[in-house]
């Protein structure tokens, strides 16, 4: 199993909101495909699967606020 | 909703980079207490730098005298001079293991020099531990001050970068206490003290400048010698800062590139996300490349 985490961003950034998961749970994900569309207030960013695998769960649903080194998802 | 808050073109989001360098770059940094311009600047770059352990050191602290409109550096009373700092950033450089090293500072104008001499050590401290070091500095203006900019060409620098950042008209609006001649000036100063050193600057596009303006600030900066530019999307870092005035498309930024070389320079980045220090490494390399090769032909005919 592969904890998808958001990665650290710069100093003073801490968070991020899910604007969009391009995948559902139960989809396959190949490892560095586009995974999960996040906004900080400065930038919109693409965050690609860190594994190969089936995504297992989706811990954070779109508009939800997350924090660097947070758990959003699972690959097994 | 300001244009920000809308959804980003597409072409407008970024994709994150997931490799391990990206903890071990911050672990380094923050052993050697260094900064960087990178997480002080909330670069959206960070991790696809940091990945490659890239990184721009942020010199003479993260508290600026200036507060330009578009920056997300603080406005705040300066911190003393670290007379350690030559050697914490070696030690850092020797940690990455990089090649090619970026300094740059805040605008440091409670400094009788503007900073330049601590710029020139941490320069020449690089320098003497190896001669191979590719070194890029990215100064402020040092008010205009020719002889802060002799300081920082005679330490030995590869590359001087200056970037006047906007359009001549949006000068008052984006950096007050700053000066477009004035940033013009200390390019030429500096190309008028070194005929070897690649002289590069960098710009934003959505401040609110038209097209035709910024090809006049390129057609200036070429005139005051510059032979590299680096030109990219402004992005608001937050409230208190300028707002976006627009997105320009990735047409508008190829034009930049084509026009950028017909007017003589040795190499212009233009995109989105281009940033004046991104992919500076590669970007010298081709100046470099094309310089070898007109010299050669210049031999042989």
């Amino acid at each position: 199993m592969t904890n998808v985490t958001l990665p650290p961003l710069a100093e003073g950034i801490d968070k991020a909101n899910i604007s969009y998961w391009h995948h559902s749970v139960g989809d396959a994900v190949s490892e560095g495909e586009n995974l999960v569309e996040l906004v900080t207030d400065k930038a919109t960013f693409n965050m690609p699967a860190p594994a190969s695998g089936v995504l297992r769960q989706i811990l954070a649903a779109e508009g939800d606020e997350i924090k660097v080194g947070q758990v959003i998802a699972r690959i097994e | 909703m300001d244009l920000q808050s809308a959804k980003a073109p597409a072409w407008l989001k970024k994709r994150l980079s997931l490799n391990r360098n990206i903890y071990e770059v911050k672990r380094i940094l923050s052993e050697y207490s260094v900064k960087t311009v990178c997480e002080s600047g909330l670069c959206p770059n960070i991790t696809e730098c940091f990945s490659k352990r890239s990184v721009t050191f942020l010199i003479m602290g993260d508290a600026c005298t200036r507060s330009c409109g578009f920056c997300s550096v603080n406005n705040a009373a300066p911190d003393a001079i670290d007379p350690d700092e030559a050697p914490k950033v070696l030690e850092a450089v020797k940690r990455l293991e990089s090649k090619y090293v970026i300094i740059t500072s805040v605008t440091r104008d409670d400094l009788a020099d503007g900073g330049a001499d601590q710029f020139a050590e941490v320069v020449r401290t690089l320098k003497n531990f190896s001669q191979k070091l590719i070194v890029e500095v990215l100064v402020p203006d040092f008010k205009g001050e020719k002889s802060a900019v002799k300081t920082v060409i005679d330490a030995g620098a590869d590359i001087f970068a200056h970037n006047i950042e906007t359009v001549r008209r949006l000068y008052p609006l984006a950096r007050p206490g700053a000066g477009y001649e004035r940033s013009l000036d200390v390019l030429r100063c500096a190309k008028c003290l070194s005929a070897k050193v690649v002289m590069k600057s960098g710009m934003m596009v959505g401040l609110g400048e038209t097209e035709d303006e910024i090809i006049d600030a390129m057609r200036d900066l070429r005139s005051a010698g510059c032979e590299a530019l680096t030109i990219g999307q402004y992005l608001s870092p937050g409230k208190d800062n300028l707002p976006v005035q627009r997105f320009a498309g990735l047409e508008e930024f190829a034009r930049y590139e084509k026009i950028g070389g017909e007017i003589g320079f040795r190499h212009v980045a233009s995109g989105p996300f281009v940033r004046s220090s991104y992919f500076a490494e590669e970007g010298y390399r081709k100046i470099k490349e094309r310089c070898d090769d007109e010299c050669y032909t210049a031999a042989v005919s």
